[in-house]
């Protein structure tokens, strides 16, 4: 084995050297600094891809495989504890054309109640990132946003769920991109309201516990936020 | 005994979800797509979760889920995958790529097709054969194209001012 075949080896596989490449570098000194430097290299490439893991991922994935046995016994059981009450299967019941979204709304919200209680990605960048999805832009602060997550959203698309404080407690903003409403359009549902409102490029659905609320909510959305930008 | 199916998943998932991420993290290059990678790769193995005939080779296999989850969604919102080459050169000498402080730059800036297999060495710890085998191609040119990830690396390293202009 000659030096270039040894580094080229070493190259592609540095932690299996074969016996012609430990023979060689026994005896080629600068070959011996260069493997060297390869391990190196590696041990400082595996730092760098060593990249933190949000909080909380492994429960977020045992709480997410909807529509199978696995959630009988924890999505229910903890959305159950926080939506005391509530029968999910409800949601839909009656549900019209014109309401469906902010029913789908609802339902997303008391699916993820780990919303309510976790700080995640909740930055200004991250809420800009999410309004642009749907052609809007902050005109003034929201307020302490404290969860920003793209979620999964129905038909395979993705809906920005954000979490953020009002004076009159915490409010859910749904931001879906690239599905149209005409209007606005209300839905109250065993204890949770939803508005929708279009936006440029698909729409936003505001969600508190109180008709009331969510028509508050949304007003302070309308100032603070352009959704035609 | 539909008990120990789940308890074996939970496992599964405290066990490999942060490998998963950090694999999906690199591929994608963002944390939210990387965090919907794994719920969904799970999600999927989860349904398909008697079709595992080899639990030792569970993490291999959870891979190869994320892989068709990634592919599934780039069709789904028809984002260009970019995998541009890089040229052949020279084997340079110094400096050590642990002396760059853009390593995780420069990691973003390699092209797919060198990062991936990196990723699965370096991280994974797999060796030329197995990447071979989950990225569906030879060995020689997983070794080709791990032999060139690094070339870039310390080429990059070496040239601060072609490291600048790489977009």
């Amino acid at each position: 084995m000659n030096c270039l075949e040894f580094r080229r080896e070493k190259l592609a596989e540095p932690r299996r050297a074969s016996d012609a490449a430990r023979a060689h570098v026994q005896e080629c000194v600068k070959c011996a600094a260069f493997a060297r430097n390869v391990d190196e290299g590696d041990a400082e490439l595996l730092r760098a891809m060593t990249v933190s893991v949000p909080e909380g991922l492994a429960d977020r994935v045992l709480l997410r495989p909807k529509r199978s046995d696995f959630s009988d016994w924890r999505v229910w059981a903890l959305a159950a504890s926080v939506v005391a009450g509530i029968g999910l299967a409800a949601v839909f019941v009656g549900a019209s054309p014109s309401d469906a979204y902010a029913r789908l709304a609802v339902a997303h919200v008391i699916d993820e109640p780990e919303s309510f209680t976790t700080e995640y990605h909740s930055d200004a960048r991250s809420v800009a990132v999410a309004l642009r999805s749907v052609g809007a832009s902050v005109r003034s602060p929201l307020g302490k946003v404290r969860y920003v997550k793209l979620c999964p959203w129905e038909n395979g698309t993705r809906a920005w769920h954000l979490v953020f404080e009002t004076p009159q407690g915490l409010a859910t903003l749904i931001v879906v991109a690239d599905e149209r409403v005409r209007s606005k359009s209300d839905a109250f549902v065993n204890g949770w309201s939803a508005r929708i409102r279009p936006a440029r490029r698909g729409f936003y659905a505001v969600v508190t516990s109180s008709p009331a609320i969510t028509g508050e909510v949304d007003e302070i959305l309308r100032a603070r936020i352009n959704w035609d930008a | 005994m539909i008990g120990d199916k789940k308890s074996d998943f939970e496992r599964t998932v405290r066990a490999y979800s942060a490998d998963l991420y950090r694999y999906a993290y690199w591929l994608c290059r963002d944390r939210f797509v990387a965090e919907e990678l794994v719920q969904e790769a799970f999600a999927r193995a989860w349904k398909s979760w008697q079709e595992l005939r080899d639990p030792g080779a569970v993490k291999a296999w959870l891979i190869t889920i994320l892989r068709n989850e990634r592919a599934r969604m780039y069709a789904r919102k028809q984002i260009p995958v970019a995998d541009e080459d890089v040229s052949e050169f020279e084997i340079p000498d110094l400096p050590s790529i642990a002396e760059n402080l853009d390593l995780k730059r420069q990691l973003e800036r390699l092209p797919l097709a060198y990062r991936e297999p990196l990723l699965l060495q370096v991280l994974g710890g797999y060796s030329c054969g197995e990447i071979a085998s989950l990225l569906n191609t030879s060995e020689g040119a997983i070794m080709t194209r791990l032999t060139r990830a690094r070339q870039a690396l310390r080429q990059d390293a070496a040239d601060p001012l072609k490291r600048e202009a790489r977009p």
